[in-house]
C-alpha cells in the first residue's frame, strides 16, 4: 500500500510528514512523533489511556486511523503544560493525590479537561460521567473526582489558586503530612517514560509466538523460513537458553519459550525480533510447529481425578503446594459446639488489568553486562534467576526497573524478561517487546480461582469453638507464586480470632489454564471473604450484632496466633470501634434488618446512578477573592 | 419497593512484609552538596507513593524537605539489595532503612559541625534544611554545612540494613512466626439492591484501617480507595472466563472492570498501633486494603434483601436468581403455612 501524506497541525506545530497507511494516530504520535504522553492500554476503545483531542474533541487516538489526521488540529497531553507551568487542572491532580501508577493519568487528564471545557461548573456526578470511558485500575477513582472538583472551584474562582499549592512545614517534620507526590508532575504531563515509551539507536522489536493448544507435546520446530525472511534479525526458541532454563517465585517449573511440551494456551513457544514490527509478526507464521494434543486438565476435579493426566514429573499429584495449620482437636471442637454452620464458598479468576501492558528493553552494555529494563516488581530476584538461565555471573546480569504502570502482583513473574535478554544477546542490538492488551490477559497470572468448604463451631454466646478451613485452588499451568499465595491463605484464613480448635488446608492444583500467580492481597482475600460471611450468618443464627460477634473473639494483646506465634500489640478492637463509629453503625442482628435500619442514607454516600439524573451543574457563583 | 437498601461489615487481618521467611532490605544515603540528600535503593514506585514516602522519611531524618531528596536507582547494577516491591513491605522494609541510612549519613555531619563548633554532638540539630546547635547561637544552612565538612574530608554518608525476625512453618501442623508485624482492618458496605434487575451498587464504604503510621496519609487513603474498588469488582463483576483453556474474555470489551460510575464515596479511617520493632514505626496498607470489602458487601447485600451470595461475582443475574429462589421458598413456607 503507499505510504500517505499528512499535515495536521500538532500541539499548535505545522507537520508535514509520510506515514504507513496501516497505522493509527495513536502510532504517528507515538512512533514517528515520539509523544509518547497518550498510551497503548487496551488498543480497542476501551481505556482511555490514548485520549488526545482531535479538531477540540476528545477522541481515543487507538481507534483513529492516520488518514483521518489529515487537515486536522491534534492536541495531546503534552500541550496542556507548555512553557512548563502545568494547567491548573494538572496542578490540581498534583495536589489532590490523584495519579498513583500514572500510566491511565494523561488521559485521565484529557478527558477531565474536556470535562471542563463542556462544562465548567459541573457537579461531581456529572464528572463521573465525562470520565466513564476512562479506566483507571489505581486509584478508585476518588482522588481524580476530588482533582477535578478542585480544579473547577480554582478555576470558577470559588477557591484561591493557593488552594494548589504545597503545605509548609515549618517545623521540618514530614512523616505524617500530606506532602504532595513528587513523581505526580511527571506523571499528569505525559512526560513520564514507562518501558514501551522507551527506544534506543539500532533497536530491534520481538514478536512472540504463542501456543494454541492447551496441553500438546512439541514434536518439531522448525525456524528456518522465518530465519529466512528479509528484514528478520533473529529467530529463539528454547535451544537458545544456555543454562538452566527454569523460572518461577518458588519453584523455577517454566522455561523462558515451551521445551518439549505447552502447558496453557498463550504459553511462548518462540520469538522473532525485526526493526519492523510487523515484518516480526509476519515472520511468526512462517514458525512449523507440529504439535501432538495430549488430554489436559480444566478444573481442580479433573486434575485430583485418580488416573489424571500429569502435568509436571516432579508433582505426580498435580500438587503444586499444601499448607496445613492445625490447632487442638478439630472433632472435639464442634462436638462442643452449640451451632455448627458448613458452607462453601467459590471466587473466580480475575485478571491484574494494570493499564500498562507489559513492556521491556533488553541490551548487552559495552562491558558484556546483559541490561534488562522492564516493570518488573522484583529485579532483585530476576537478576538470580536470569544469571542461571544464561550461565553468567550474577555481575554481568542487570535488571532495571522501569516505572511501573501498575503491577498488583502481575508483573512479579519473569513472564517475558527472558526472551528479551536471549535475543539481545543473539543479536547484539537492543529489543523491545511490547504485548498487545490481548497477550497480556491470555499470557500472564490471574488471581486463583477458590472452592473453600468451611464450617466453624461455636458456643451460644459467640465465641468460635472450632473452625475447619478447606480450600482449593486452580494454580494453572505453572507454579509462579501458588505456594506463597497457599501460605498467606492458610495462615489467615481463620481470621484474627481466638480459635482453640483449628483445622486449616489450601491446596493449589495445576491445571491447562492460565497460570494463577501473585495478585495484592495474596490467597488471604479468598480465605477471609468464606470466614467473614460465615461470620455473618453466625452472628444471625445466635442473635448478635456482627460487631459483637467479632469483639467477643477478637485476638488482643497479648494473643497466640494460629501458628502459635505470640502477639504483642494487636490493634483489632480499635479498628472495629473505628469503623463502627466512622459508619454510624446501628448495632443489631444481621436478620436482613435493612427495612428498618436508622443508620442508611446518612453522610458519606454517593447518590444511587440512575440515568439521566447526572447533569446537574453546580450553581455559579461570585469569585471569592484570594485569601491571604 | 425495586429498590432495597442494606448495610454489612467484615474485618480483617494481614501480616506485613514477606511471608514465613526472612525479609531484609537496604539503602544508602549521602547528604550531598546543596543540602540535598542522595537515597539508592533497590526498589521502589509501583504507584503506591513510595518515592515521596522514602522522601519525606529522608527529609526529616536529614532535616532537609522533601523535594531536596533525590531517590535512585532501581538498579541491581547501581543500588543496594532492597528485594521486591509487593507484599505490602515497602514502607515498612525500605522505610526503616532509608531512615537507618539517613540518620547514619546525618550523625555524620553532625559530628563535624559539632567539632566545628566546639559544641557537644547532641546539641545539634536539623530541620528544613538548616543545622543549629541548641541553646547557642552557632547556625547554618545544610548546603554550608555540606559544603564544610567536605573542606575537613568528610562525605557524610550513612547506610542501613534492615531484617526481619522471622521462620518459616512446621510443615505438619503449620507453626511459625510468619511476620513480625500484623495489622488489621475493617470496612462497612453501604449498598443499594434493584430487585427488579439485580444489580448492586455500593454507594458508601467506611474503611478503617491499622496502619502503623501513616507517613503519607493522603496517600494512605490512595491505596484504601483503590484496594476497595478492586475488590468492588472481583465482588460484582470482574470474571475472567476460560473455555477450554482459551479465554472468553481476551479484552476491556468482554472483561469489565469499574468504572467511576461503579464507585462508591470511601471515607477512610486510619488508625495508627506504632510497630514497637522497626525504627519508625510504620506497618503498610497495600494489600489489607481489599480484603474486608467484598465479604462486607456480601453481608450487605443480605441485609438489604435476604440471600447469601458465596460465589462470586454477585452479577446481577446472580443476584436476581437468588432472590426468585428465596421468593419462592417464602411462598412455599406460606402456603404451608397455610394449610
Ligand atoms: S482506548 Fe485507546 S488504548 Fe485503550
Ligand atoms: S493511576 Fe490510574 S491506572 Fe494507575
Amino acid at each position: 500500500m503507499s505510504e500517505l501524506r499528512i499535515e495536521a497541525t500538532i500541539n499548535g506545530r505545522k507537520v508535514k510528514r509520510t506515514a504507513q497507511p496501516h497505522q493509527r494516530l495513536l502510532d504517528f504520535l507515538r512512533d514517528d512523533l515520539h509523544l509518547t504522553g497518550a498510551k497503548e492500554g487496551c488498543g480497542a476503545g476501551e481505556c482511555g489511556t490514548c485520549s488526545v483531542f482531535v479538531d477540540g474533541v476528545l477522541k481515543k487516538s487507538c481507534l483513529v486511523p492516520v488518514g483521518k489526521a489529515q487537515g486536522t488540529n491534534i492536541e495531546t497531553v503534552e500541550s496542556l503544560a507548555m512553557g512548563n507551568d502545568l494547567s491548573v487542572l494538572q496542578q490540581a491532580f498534583h495536589k489532590a493525590g490523584a495519579s498513583q501508577c500514572g500510566y491511565c493519568i494523561p488521559g485521565m487528564v484529557m478527558a477531565a479537561t474536556a470535562a471542563m471545557r463542556a462544562n465548567p461548573f459541573a457537579g461531581r456526578e456529572e464528572i463521573k460521567e465525562r470520565l466513564g470511558g476512562n479506566i483507571c485500575r489505581c486509584t478508585g477513582y476518588q482522588k481524580i473526582i476530588d482533582a477535578v472538583e478542585l480544579a473547577r472551584d480554582v478555576q470558577n474562582g470559588r477557591l484561591p489558586i493557593s488552594a494548589l499549592a504545597e503545605l509548609d512545614q515549618e517545623d521540618g517534620k514530614f512523616i505524617g503530612a500530606n506532602i504532595r507526590r513528587l513523581d505526580a508532575p511527571s506523571k499528569v504531563s505525559g512526560a513520564l517514560k514507562y518501558a514501551a515509551d522507551m527506544t534506543m539507536p539500532n533497536m530491534l522489536h520481538l514478536q512472540v509466538l504463542r501456543s494454541p493448544h492447551p496441553h500438546a507435546r512439541i514434536v518439531s520446530i522448525d525456524t528456518s523460513q522465518a530465519e529466512a525472511m528479509d528484514g528478520v534479525e533473529g529467530v529463539i526458541t528454547c535451544a537458545d537458553v544456555p543454562g538452566e532454563d527454569g523460572f518461577g517465585v518458588f519453584v523455577h517449573d517454566q522455561p523462558i519459550m515451551a521445551r518439549d511440551k505447552v502447558r496453557y494456551v498463550g504459553e511462548a513457544v518462540a520469538a522473532v525480533a525485526s526493526e519492523d514490527p510487523v515484518i516480526a509478526r509476519r515472520a511468526l507464521e512462517k514458525i512449523k510447529v507440529v504439535y501432538e494434543p495430549l488430554p489436559a486438565l480444566f478444573d481442580i476435579d479433573a486434575a485430583m481425578a485418580k488416573d489424571a493426566p500429569v502435568l509436571h514429573d516432579y508433582a505426580p499429584d498435580n500438587v503444586t503446594k499444601h499448607i496445613p495449620i492445625r490447632v487442638g482437636d478439630i472433632e472435639q471442637g464442634f462436638a462442643e459446639s452449640d451451632l455448627v454452620i458448613e458452607e462453601t464458598y467459590s471466587t473466580q479468576a480475575i485478571e491484574h488489568a494494570y493499564l500498562e501492558p507489559e513492556a521491556g528493553l533488553a541490551y548487552v552494555d559495552p562491558d558484556g553486562v546483559v541490561t534488562v529494563i522492564s516493570p518488573s516488581q522484583n529485579i532483585t530476584h530476576h537478576r538470580h534467576m536470569l544469571s542461571k538461565i544464561i550461565a553468567q555471573p550474577i555481575n554481568k546480569v542487570r535488571f532495571i526497573m522501569s516505572p511501573v504502570g501498575g503491577g498488583f502482583g502481575g508483573k512479579e513473574d519473569m513472564i517475558y524478561q527472558g526472551m528479551l535478554a536471549l535475543m539481545a544477546m543473539k543479536t547484539r542490538r537492543p529489543v523491545r517487546l511490547v504485548f498487545t492488551r490481548e497477550e497480556s490477559i491470555a499470557s500472564t497470572a490471574k488471581r486463583h480461582p477458590s472452592r473453600t468448604v468451611l464450617k466453624m463451631g461455636l458456643m451460644s454466646d459467640g465465641r468460635i469453638r472450632a473452625l475447619q478451613l478447606n480450600m482449593i485452588c486452580d494454580g494453572g499451568a505453572y507454579g509462579l507464586s501458588s505456594e506463597g499465595v497457599m501460605r498467606k491463605a492458610a495462615i489467615l484464613g481463620a481470621g484474627p480470632y481466638n480459635i482453640p480448635h483449628l483445622r486449616v488446608d489450601t491446596l493449589a492444583l495445576y491445571t491447562n489454564n492460565t497460570p494463577s500467580g501473585a495478585f495484592r492481597s495474596f490467597g488471604a482475600l479468598q480465605t477471609q471473604f468464606a470466614t467473614e460471611t460465615t461470620l455473618d450468618m453466625a452472628a444471625e443464627r445466635l442473635g448478635l450484632d456482627p460487631f459483637e460477634i467479632r469483639r467477643v473473639n477478637a485476638m488482643r494483646n497479648g494473643a497466640t496466633t494460629h501458628t502459635k506465634q505470640k502477639l504483642k500489640s494487636v490493634s483489632l478492637l480499635r479498628v472495629l470501634e473505628a469503623a463502627a463509629k466512622g459508619s454510624n453503625w446501628e448495632a443489631g442482628i444481621p436478620t436482613s434488618r435493612g427495612d428498618t435500619r436508622t443508620d442508611m442514607g446518612g453522610e458519606g454516600l454517593r447518590p444511587a446512578c440512575t440515568l439521566g439524573a447526572r447533569f446537574e451543574t453546580i450553581e455559579a457563583t461570585e469569585p471569592q477573592s484570594e485569601v491571604a | 419497593m425495586a429498590r432495597k437498601h442494606g448495610r454489612g461489615m467484615a474485618a480483617c487481618w494481614y501480616g506485613i512484609a514477606r511471608t514465613a521467611t526472612v525479609d531484609r532490605a537496604s539503602a544508602f544515603a549521602e547528604i550531598d552538596d546543596g543540602g540535598t540528600v542522595k537515597v539508592l535503593t533497590g526498589v521502589t514506585e509501583i504507584g503506591e507513593g513510595i518515592l515521596t514516602v522514602l522522601a519525606q522519611i529522608a527529609a526529616e531524618e536529614v532535616g532537609v524537605r522533601p523535594q531536596d531528596v533525590t531517590i535512585g536507582d532501581n538498579d541491581t547494577a547501581r543500588s543496594p539489595e532492597a528485594a521486591h516491591a509487593g507484599a505490602t513491605r515497602q514502607t515498612y522494609m525500605i522505610g526503616n532503612v532509608v531512615a537507618m541510612a539517613c540518620s547514619e549519613a546525618r550523625q555524620r555531619l553532625a559530628e563535624v559541625i559539632a567539632k566545628q563548633w566546639d559544641v557537644d554532638v547532641d546539641l545539634i540539630e536539623t530541620a528544613n534544611g538548616e543545622i543549629w546547635a541548641r541553646g547557642t547561637n552557632h547556625r547554618m544552612t545544610m548546603s554550608d554545612a555540606v559544603h564544610c565538612a567536605k573542606s575537613k574530608g568528610v562525605v557524610p554518608v550513612g547506610s542501613g540494613s534492615f531484617g526481619t525476625d522471622t521462620t518459616g512453618l512446621d510443615p505438619v501442623d503449620g507453626s511459625g512466626r510468619p511476620w513480625q508485624a500484623y495489622v488489621y482492618g475493617c470496612q462497612v458496605a453501604e449498598v443499594e439492591v434493584d430487585t427488579i434487575t439485580g444489580e448492586v451498587q455500593v454507594l458508601g464504604m467506611w474503611a478503617a484501617h491499622d496502619v502503623g503510621r501513616a507517613v503519607n496519609p493522603r496517600g494512605v487513603e490512595g491505596q484504601i480507595e483503590g484496594g476497595i474498588v478492586q475488590a468492588l469488582g472481583q465482588g460484582l463483576m470482574e470474571d475472567y472466563q476460560l473455555q477450554n483453556g482459551h479465554t472468553t474474555t481476551p479484552g476491556f470489551a468482554k472483561y469489565i472492570l469499574p468504572t467511576s460510575l461503579d464507585v462508591p464515596r470511601i471515607t477512610s479511617i486510619i488508625v495508627e498501633d506504632p510497630d514497637p520493632i522497626g525504627r519508625l514505626g510504620v506497618k503498610g496498607i497495600g494489600e489489607p486494603a481489599m480484603v474486608p470489602t467484598i465479604p462486607a458487601i456480601m453481608n450487605a447485600i443480605y441485609d438489604a434483601v435476604g440471600v447469601r451470595i458465596t460465589s462470586l461475582p454477585a452479577s446481577p443475574e446472580k443476584v436476581l436468581e437468588a432472590i426468585k429462589r428465596k421468593e419462592a421458598e417464602t411462598r412455599q413456607h406460606a402456603m404451608q403455612a397455610a394449610e
